[in-house]
């Protein structure tokens, strides 16, 4: 499904003429299967974040191959890398991401809109999606009326709507107190289960890392693959 | 997305922002309409004078006169009908005295011209009542021919002549002419009147002339030469060629001058009236437009504060898999759509405006003149054509689109990781 091959990328930082180097990425290599979840974790700065912006086509790596569902993403233009976006990934943020002036079920609706997709047919599918993540009763209700244990599930919602084969989580229970981390980590699981979806989740915590099936460690820009214990 | 879904899209953002958006609209209304009705005052001086120059004479008719390479048009006459596009030629000839015309015991002195009434009958020589003379014993004569008839026989001290006031159709007038020594011709004309002429547009002037049939010269002429020896004409030509269509009437002066003849048009008066209009017009619009500029700063600030704004949101829809070019695209319907609603009242504003003016302005400025009756004064003070609507809404929404440009390209240059880190 997803494969990396010698993966580098730096940032330049510093003024114009005194520009500094700083190697993020460090020859990566890295590979996840169709239905599996995949979790990276690391310590804040280790680049994880970076890695997964790369893989959705967020940043383009300096070096290195790329080859999502055989297409080579890396050296994609932005509109190009939009379209791939819109097809095939969802996305599942720390803070949720959602639009505060759309309701739960407008926000759910957005990748479809963007899909041009008719409006009986969005209709049809995000009510039968916010039924099957419990989000029935909220459709009307703007963000800042959700708890976050529910705006999670309405971001869930819509990266599921387009039907993608990947959804990437940043951080998605980062937000949430504990109760609410382990609902939406077996939301996440019986997705995977029921629909098949891939999941490349990126977490700082390990405990969250352990319901994925495998689990990289990033230190310093280098990948690590380590063991998985089934904890949930 | 779907073009109703964009239009949904940009609709919610201007709901969520309106007090902003409608101050922005404001300004963009006012701007438009100051250029419509700025133009509007010139496009209408600009008809009421094309509206006066039109209504007095006829458009279609060249004058033509003689010059040192060519002298005397009147014998080229059969050489203007034989050209292209030319409707009618016209060859009237004033007698050069006024003679003396009788009816009964009211008499007077008449300009008196002769024409040939075949030609004249072909241009519309206009009548108010009656028919044209058929032959050299029938004449027409101008709307105030009888104000001017006048008996002086029985006019006490005091009182003003009595004029005629009976029917002139039917009646037989005398003709008479000082001959080239300066008596009174013994022999006496009789012409019979059969129609009367229409009345001038212009309320002031009178036309008092008499009409005859150019068949008639030969006889006045024997009137008025007493011996052989002087033998000069009694007549003055002026010569008018008529073009069948107004687009006509310059290529056919032209090929008159290129004769060596002078011309004179009220087309090519029009022409150069038309220049200098539109010179004042382009103007007018200029210095509009500037008022339109002025509201861009408006959009553009607008426009500016929504893109950032809505950073974070620009950064999820690209991340989610918006097309940066649709992003450009809902910021740049926005702005249009300011300068479109903008556009729309400042239309109605403006015939609201132009309304008034016109009703308003002729009261004022007759009162102002020490007059009465504001409708003696016929200037149209605003007129508002569909092309300067065309032209103003051109303008308008082409700025409003212009200033959304740059915050658009803005928007779609946005960084989708920036934008994320952002704090709600």
């Amino acid at each position: 499904m997803i494969e990396v091959l010698n993966l580098s990328h730096s940032f330049q930082i510093g003024k114009k003429g005194k520009e500094k180097n700083i190697p993020v990425l460090n020859d990566i290599d890295f590979t996840v299967k169709k239905g599996e979840i995949v979790s990276i974790v690391g310590k804040s700065g280790s680049g994880k974040s970076t890695f997964l912006h790369i893989l959705a086509g967020f940043i383009v790596p300096q070096k290195g191959h790329i080859l999502i569902r055989e297409t080579e993403t890396s050296a994609f233009n932005e509109v190009e890398s939009a379209a791939f976006r819109l097809e095939n990934f969802g996305f599942i943020f720390q803070n949720f991401q959602l639009m505060p002036g759309l309701n739960a079920f407008e926000n759910i609706e957005l990748p479809l809109k963007l899909k041009g997709i008719e409006k009986t047919e969005r209709r049809r599918k995000v009510s039968a999606l916010m039924q099957e993540v419990g989000l029935d009763h909220v459709g009307d209700h703007y963000p800042n009326e959700l708890s976050g244990g529910q705006q999670q599930r309405v971001s869930i919602a819509r990266a599921l709507i387009t039907d993608p084969p990947i959804i990437f989580a940043d951080e998605p229970t980062g937000s949430l107190d504990s109760e609410t981390e382990q609902d939406v980590l077996l939301l996440i699981q019986s997705l995977n289960k029921l629909r098949g979806i891939t999941f490349v989740m990126i977490t700082h915590d390990e405990e969250v890392a352990h319901v994925a099936d495998r689990m990289y460690t990033m230190h310093d820009g280098r990948l690590v693959e380590g063991s998985v214990q089934h904890a949930i | 997305m779907q073009f109703k879904d964009q239009i949904d899209f940009v609709r919610q953002h201007i709901k969520k922002n309106r007090l902003r958006v409608f101050m922005t609209i404001l300004a963009a209304t006012m701007g438009t309409a100051f250029l419509i009705v700025l133009a509007s005052v010139g496009f209408g001086l600009h008809d009421t004078l094309r509206g006066e120059m039109l209504s007095n004479r006829l458009v279609t008719e060249i004058q033509v006169h003689g010059s040192d390479e060519a002298e005397e048009p009147e014998k080229q006459v059969d050489k203007f009908k034989a050209m292209e596009n030319v409707k009618a030629v016209l060859d009237q000839q004033k007698l050069g005295t006024y003679p003396k015309i009788m009816l009964g015991d009211f008499e007077g002195y008449f300009e008196f011209v002769v024409s040939d009434f075949k030609e004249e009958a072909k241009v519309g020589f206009e009548l108010n009542k009656g028919r044209l003379p058929e032959n050299d014993s029938e004449v027409v004569v101008g709307s105030h021919f009888a104000t001017y008839l006048q008996n002086t026989t029985e006019v006490k001290e005091g009182e003003e002549m009595p004029t005629y006031e009976g029917d002139l159709i039917g009646q037989t007038i005398t003709f008479e002419i000082e001959n080239n020594e300066g008596d009174l011709a013994e022999e006496k004309l009789e012409f019979t009147v059969v129609g009367i002429g229409k009345e001038p547009t212009r309320e002031w002037v009178m036309d008092g002339r008499v009409f005859a049939d150019a068949s008639i010269i030969p006889k006045i002429e024997e009137l008025y030469q007493t011996s052989e020896e002087e033998q000069f004409s009694l007549f003055y030509h002026s010569i008018m060629v008529y073009a069948d269509k107004l687009e006509n009437v310059s290529q056919i002066a032209k090929a008159i001058e290129e004769d060596g003849f002078y011309t004179y048009s009220v087309a090519s008066e029009l022409e150069q009236l038309d220049v200098f209009f539109l010179a004042l017009k382009a103007g007018l619009i200029f210095v509009g437009t500037i008022a339109i500029l002025i509201a861009s700063i408006g959009i553009f600030n607008t426009m500016t504060m929504a893109v950032t704004e809505r950073t974070r949101e620009i950064g999820v829809m690209k991340a989610i898999g918006a097309n940066p070019k649709l992003i450009q695209r809902l910021f740049i319907m926005e702005s249009a759509w300011i300068g479109i609603i903008g556009t729309i009242i400042a239309i109605i504003i403006s015939y609201g405006v132009s309304i008034i003016a016109n009703y308003l302005l002729p009261i004022i400025v007759t009162s102002a003149l020490g007059g009465e009756d504001s409708s003696e004064l016929n200037i149209v003070f605003s007129v508002i054509p569909w092309q300067l609507i065309v032209i103003a809404s051109c303008i308008s929404i082409g700025v409003a689109v212009i200033s959304g440009w740059r915050p658009a390209r803005k928007a779609t240059n946005i960084d989708v990781i920036q934008a994320l880190r952002q704090e709600l």
